[in-house]
Order: structure tokens, then sequence, then C-alpha cells
């Protein structure tokens, strides 16, 4: 059984626009990043799972619970970072997160004792004191974190959590998630349209746009090793193909490069994967083409999105993008 | 224990540790708002300043029940100024002036300061919030309602010569007392809840609180002056002379200073008017909170 799992799911707001379209997908346990443009639907479907929002059509169920039906049941065991601003100024951080977790359904004592732990995971120290209104975003964002985590929730919620930080808060915000997925035993669902943070933290993708599933996968089959062999060379690469396809290789040209498919060469004796590069190298030095590179293609988190003019830009790869 | 604050970054770190104590859930989540409401009612964990209101409101809405029993203790039963059905009507000014200043408390901040997302992520609905905000602002108005009554009460059984006697008179009061300060209390809580939640703004909310409720007091004045011949409307214009009309539909009893004598409609009337009080005021604080985007 899924931790989550959503069929169908379709949520459109009042004035037309389609949020999320006839979503299906499955989530099991893990760091898990939720990525897609601003507007892909990412919000709104951490809204739908927590209850706070109705979908319109189809099903989402979390631990096995209607989120319609079930929601406080749901809501007691999950934590949510929402992605604006939304703490009280006037009142500390061991005074707010320590309410919120007898919101959340624990009893005062371990409120305390639980908020004293978490606000110290998060990195807040002597300043926990002091009222909220005098912190500084990266303060506030740990804060709105520390009061996601405070329950020791299964699911944790995080929509966009390095919203409005400098790098390195943002660094320090990332290197938190990545604790808490690996340490703290929690499944979290971190929605980004930053995907080189999502790259550093996440084990899964759930890619979506435009309120559809793009992909779901684990993280490293994104940017795995394509089966080709990308050749570069100073000059008219053509010859080359040529010599590659006497051979048997099955090369083209895309761009001012070649591209070599690997599974056409014929397997080599010693069972060397790089034969091929030789067989390249010899025939470029033959026929005297400076070679710039020769590599084994990757896939890039990139190209996911590259097709989709309206997506790319807004998904933004650098692991230094700012906030569109 | 830390050996020492760290900027530097973490000395001893122990681990996370996961929580497998109970989860009290919905109940637990609504209790907790309602025991904060209260203390925010109060001033409570706020600086001196925020408890000036409350906790006077709380003194001058018993001064008059200690009044009442002193003068029967000491003089005897020669004046009554104060009886069980007069005493709200009495003090009645105060309510307002309690929910003004108590009731933004309550329900501004979570609603500037975009808190109710993490509310509504947590195991309870828009409508659990609600009505816990309303519980506690009830509960703390009782203060104001209940109390005082109280006091009176037990101070004419006190102030008896035998006090297991004037015990098995007065008892019969006491659900009258009680269900006329909860009554008080429900009711005004509610309107000045909805106010709030509409206003947006403490000052704005405040100052509309006490529009309504000294407006109608105006007008229900006007109305009853002695040759217009509309005394019977007098009365529902202000809130709290519906209330006592109630009250004495309920639980019998004039009070010779309120409106509702002069009226001489049927009481019933009351009632239906409470009915509205109260419908307007939650129908109007569901629409609010079912604005909340989250």
């Amino acid at each position: 059984m899924p931790l989550i799992s959503t069929r169908a799911l379709t949520k459109r707001y009042p004035g037309g626009v389609t949020a999320l379209d006839g979503l299906t997908v499955d989530i099991d346990e893990g760091v898990i990043g939720l990525v897609g443009a601003n507007g892909a639907g990412k919000s709104t479907l951490l809204k739908i799972l927590l209850g706070l929002i109705p979908a319109t059509d189809g099903e989402a169920r979390v631990f096995d619970l209607d989120v319609g039906r079930d929601g406080p049941r749901i809501r007691a065991l999950v934590g949510y970072m929402p992605e604006h601003d939304s703490l009280p100024p006037d009142v500390s951080a061991t005074e707010f997160v320590a309410h919120m977790a007898r919101v959340s359904g624990l009893p005062t004592s371990a409120a305390r004792e639980r908020t004293a732990d978490v606000l110290r995971h998060v990195g807040l120290y002597e300043e926990r004191y002091r009222a909220i209104g005098g912190y500084s975003t990266g303060m506030k964002q740990r804060v709105k974190l520390a009061q996601a985590l405070v329950h020791d929730p299964r699911i944790l919620f995080l929509d966009e959590p390095t919203n409005g930080l400098d790098p390195a808060g943002r660094d320090e915000m990332l290197s938190l998630i990545e604790r808490i997925g690996r340490d703290f035993g929690m499944t979290v669902i971190v929605a980004s349209h930053l995907l080189g943070e999502i790259e550093r933290v996440a084990d899964w993708l759930v890619a979506i746009d435009e309120g559809h599933l793009l992909r779901t996968a684990p993280l490293g089959s994104f940017t795995e090793r394509t089966g080709q062999l990308i050749v570069e060379t100073e000059d008219d690469a053509a010859p080359l193909a040529e010599r590659l396809a006497a051979d048997g290789l099955t090369a083209r040209a895309e761009g001012r490069a070649l591209l070599v498919e690997l599974a056409s060469a014929p397997p080599s004796a010693d069972g060397n994967e790089y034969a091929v590069y030789d067989v390249v190298r010899d025939h470029a030095v033959d026929l005297g083409l400076p070679l710039v590179r020769i590599e084994h293609r990757r896939h890039r988190l990139e190209d996911l999105f590259r097709d989709r003019t309206d997506a790319s830009a807004a998904v933004e790869g650098g692991p230094d993008a700012s906030v569109a | 224990m830390r050996a020492s604050p760290e900027p530097t970054g973490t000395i001893y770190d122990i681990g996370y540790r996961s929580y497998e104590g109970p989860r009290l859930g919905r109940r637990g989540a609504i209790d907790t708002i309602v025991r904060s409401g209260v203390r925010a009612a109060f001033g409570m964990g706020r600086s001196g300043r925020s408890k000036v209101i409350p906790w006077g409101a709380v003194v001058l809405a018993a001064l008059p029940a200690g009044i009442a029993v002193a003068i029967r203790v000491l003089v005897g039963d020669i004046v009554e100024l104060y009886n069980y059905d007069n005493y709200l009507w009495g003090i009645g000014a105060l309510l307002p002036i309690f929910v003004a200043a108590q009731a933004p408390e309550l329900v501004v901040n979570d609603m500037r300061s975009n808190v109710l997302p993490l509310y509504f992520s947590r195991p309870i609905s828009r409508r659990d919030y609600v009505i816990a905000k309303l519980v506690a602002l009830s509960l703390s108005l009782l203060a104001l309602t209940l109390l005082p009554l109280l006091l009176l009460f037990v101070g004419r059984v006190l102030a008896a010569e035998d006090i297991v006697t004037a015990l098995g008179d007065e008892i019969g009061v006491l659900p009258g007392i009680v269900g006329n300060s909860l009554l008080h209390a429900v009711v005004v809580a509610s309107i000045g809840l909805a106010i709030s939640a509409i206003s947006g703004r403490k000052a704005y909310a405040a100052g509309a609180v006490l529009a309504l409720f000294l407006v109608g007091s105006v007008i229900s004045q006007l109305l009853g002056a002695p040759g217009l011949g509309l005394e019977g409307l007098a009365p529902f214009a202000n809130p709290l002379a519906i209330l006592d009309g109630t009250r004495e539909w309920l639980f019998g009893g004039g009070a010779a200073e309120s409106p509702v004598g002069a009226a001489d409609v049927p009481l019933w009337l009351y009632g239906v008017a409470t009915a509205v009080l109260l419908a307007l005021s939650w129908g109007l604080l569901a629409l609010r909170y079912r604005r909340v985007t989250t």
C-alpha cells in the first residue's frame, strides 16, 4: 500500500483555472521531490492531501485514508510547512511551536519537551525566547519547519522551503531536509521549482506539469547514463560517421557532435566497455580529425522540461538559480 | 544540557528522538484552542496593560453583588438594589466593553499573520476552530455573568440566619442563574467574535463592537421615549434588551429598568430575536472562515 496515492485527481478553481487535471500517482517512503513549474499544481496537490481544499474530482488517499473523510486522522500524523509567511509576530518561537504541538494533539509536557528538541534540531537556540517578529527570514523558515516537525509526523510536506533564503540559508535548509529524511525516519515531500535543490535532497522525483504527471521515478533514473557516446570534434565529423558506420556502429549527427549508439557496438572480447572509445579514437587519428571530447552521455533533470517552452521558463536548473 | 550556546554548530547532538506517546487528536486540539483563547481573553501571558480591561470588567461586574451582599450582612434586608433578575441588565454595559476589547485578541491575530493554514493542517476542521474560539470567549464572559450572580447567591445564603433553610429557599434559582449567564455569554460572545472576524483589524473590530451596542442602546432609548408609541419596538434595537426579554421569557421575573416591561409584547418574540442574532453571528463566522485561503 503506497503512503500516498491519487487517482484521476482534479482541481478546478472557481474562475476556470485547472490546477490539477486527472493526476494519478503513487508515492512511497523516502525524500520525494515534487517538481514542476510555478503553477504546475504542486501546492494544490499538497493542500488537497492535507484536506485544506477539496478536490473537484478524483480520489486522494494518505495512509490509505480518504483525505475528504478522514482529514483529522491524517492531519494528526503529517506536518506542513506552507510556502508563505504564516507566523504570529508577537509570540516567541518556543511558545508558538509548543502551542502548535498541542494543537496537533500532544499533551502539554510532551509538547514542551519536543519543542525544545525540535528547535535545537532546526538550529534555533537562545533566540527562541524572543518574539518571532524580530527574526530574519532564515530564522522564520526554521520556525515554520519546527512547527511542522514538532509532533513527529510520518509525512512532512514542505512547500518551497528555501523561499526567500540567501544562498547560505538555502544551503542550511537543504542540509536540514537531507538530515530529516536520513535520520528522522520521516517521508519528506519537497515541492520546489528549483531542480538543483531537488537534485541535492531527493531520492525520488515526482514531476508534474500543468496538473498532469510527467514522470515519477528514482532521482538516479533522471540523470542516469544514456546508451550513447557523445563525440565532439573540431572539424566536420561526417567522415568519422561514415567510418563508424562501416564498422557497424550507429552514429548520427547532433549539432556539431556525433552520437554513437553503444548498443550497436559488438561486444568486445575482454568485456572492456571502453572498446568503443578506442575505435572512435583510432578512426579520428586516422582521419587527422581533432577530438574535443568523448563522453558517455547522461540525462539531465532539465531535459524533463526542456521541450515544454512554457514550463522551461519557470523551472530553473542551476543550483544557485534564484526564485523567479 | 548543552554546555554552551553554539553559533558555531552543534556540539552535542543526541540525535532525533521520535514520539511514541499519546496523541489526543481533534479533542486535544480543540481543548488547546479553548484554553489559549481563555488566556487571551484575560490578557494572560501578555503585558500588564492588556489585563486592565478584562480584569477591570470582572471586578466591576462583581462589585454590585459584593455591595449588595455587604448591605445584607451589615444592614439587613431593607434595601435590595440588585436581584437575580435585574443584575445582568444593570451591569450590561460591561459585556460589550469586555468583548470589544478581548474578542479581537482571539481571532484577529491568527487571521492577520496568516497562521490559519497551520491550524487547519492539524487534526481540526475550520468549524472546530471557530467553535473552540466561541467556547473560549463564552467561558470567559461567564466571569462577568455567572460569577457575580453566584456571589449574590452565596451572599444571600450565608447572610441568612438559618443557612440550611436559606439554601433550601434559594437553591431553586440556580438553574435560572446558570441558564441566564450562559445565554448572555454565548450571545454576546457570538456577536463580538463575528464582528471581530470580519473586521480584520483589532482597532476596527473593537470600535465596531462598541458601536453596535452603543448605537443599539441609543436607538432603543429614542424609540422608547414616551409619547411616540414605539415602546414595543424599543427593546429590539438593543441586543442587551433582547437578551433581557429572552431571560424573562425563559426564567421569568421582570427587570424594572429594562425596556422589556414597557414594550409589552409577547415574550417569545425575544426568543426569536435571540435566535436571529445567533444565526446572523454564526452565519457570518461560517462565511468568513470558509473564505480563508490556505
